[in-house]
């Protein structure tokens, strides 16, 4: 079998063999879940308070302490 | 577009975040990860009980007016990041290009830019190169029987720890009546793009020099050929230039600090 192959299968199968995938949530195309949290300043927010008129981007990070 | 960003931070460790690092949009505080429970993205290889239990896998979401999902992009490596800059450019097509340099030959100028012009560890951006041919002039497609395609080479071992999988642009067939061929060429302007990923603080910083300056250099090769002649293959040496910046190490107080429950 031609080099290339061998290399996908024996990646398939290290990922079969490890399993463990990060989650990346919805989908492309799906409605991301309402939420409603505080900001910074104390500002309640939600997911029409952070709309633009042409949509958002939102980043879950970690943490901003460590 | 509208800008947030989620973490299961306190309300003022990301106030003390927010005042030091000068960020204007909303950090959302979500202490009990209800949010990112709801998203379906709590890391769940961590152990409960551990002050970073309820995190997240780190990633993007950009919506659409509704709230739907037009693309997301999240690393397996949680080192690694896209540069917002650079999802930004792939979503609405206008680069937003921080760097740019300008190499001359006789046959084309080429244009380096890249989506940013800071170099974070382990940040993922775009490197763009932009081809201008004089005019007549014609360089080989990738594939090309006879004649030197062209070729984009970045240095190994440079800050680039990862050089991302790339495609040349489409060709145009061109009939070259003196030799009776039908090649695959470019003419006019090429357009090539092309994502690395910088490599993480400890192999980074030693690269940058004292005033913090930092370099990606590589190489592009072509062979320019008139409707007469084909001129000697040329190696145009390549720079794009960064300004390191290392990971903010700074704690909030200790007070403010998350403590496991």
């Amino acid at each position: 079998m031609t080099k290339s192959k061998r290399l996908l299968l024996g990646a398939l199968f290290l990922a079969f063999l490890y399993g463990q995938r990060i989650k990346t949530g919805p989908e492309v195309g799906r409605q991301v879940p309402d939420f409603s949290a505080k900001d910074q300043e104390g500002r309640e927010q939600n997911l029409s308070s952070l709309m633009g008129p042409k949509g958002a981007m939102l980043v879950f990070f970690r943490s901003a302490d460590w | 577009m509208g800008v947030a960003a989620i973490s299961y931070d306190s309300v003022g460790a990301l106030k003390n975040f927010a005042d030091r690092q000068h960020i204007e949009y909303p950090l959302l505080s979500d202490p009990e990860s209800k949010i990112i429970r709801a998203f379906d993205i709590l890391n769940d290889t961590v152990k409960p009980g551990t002050f970073s239990y309820g995190i997240p896998y780190p990633g993007v979401y950009i919506l659409d007016a509704q709230g739907k999902v037009e693309a997301k992009y999240f690393e397996d490596d949680y080192k690694d990041r896209v540069a917002t800059a650079d999802i930004l450019a792939r979503q609405f097509g206008t680069p937003v290009e921080a760097v740019r340099g300008v190499a001359e030959t006789r046959h084309l100028q080429v244009t380096t830019a890249a989506s940013n012009s800071l170099a974070r560890p382990g940040l993922r951006i775009a490197l763009s190169l932009d081809v201008e041919l004089n005019p007549g002039m014609h360089v080989y497609a990738p594939g090309v029987q006879g004649y030197i395609p062209i070729d984009w080479q970045l240095e190994d071992g440079g800050p680039a720890a990862k050089k991302h999988a790339f495609s040349y642009p489409a060709s145009e067939m061109l009939h070259l009546d003196a030799i009776g061929e039908t090649v695959p060429v470019y003419r006019g302007h090429i357009r090539l793009r092309r994502e690395i990923t910088f490599a993480q603080e400890g192999a980074l910083k030693p690269l940058a020099a004292p005033d913090g300056q930092l370099m990606v250099k590589g190489t592009f090769r072509y062979q320019a050929c008139d409707d007469r002649k084909c001129y000697v293959p040329e190696q145009v040496p390549l720079e794009w230039h960064f300004q390191y910046e290392g990971l903010d190490r700074q704690r909030a107080p200790a007070e403010l600090q998350r403590k496991p429950d």
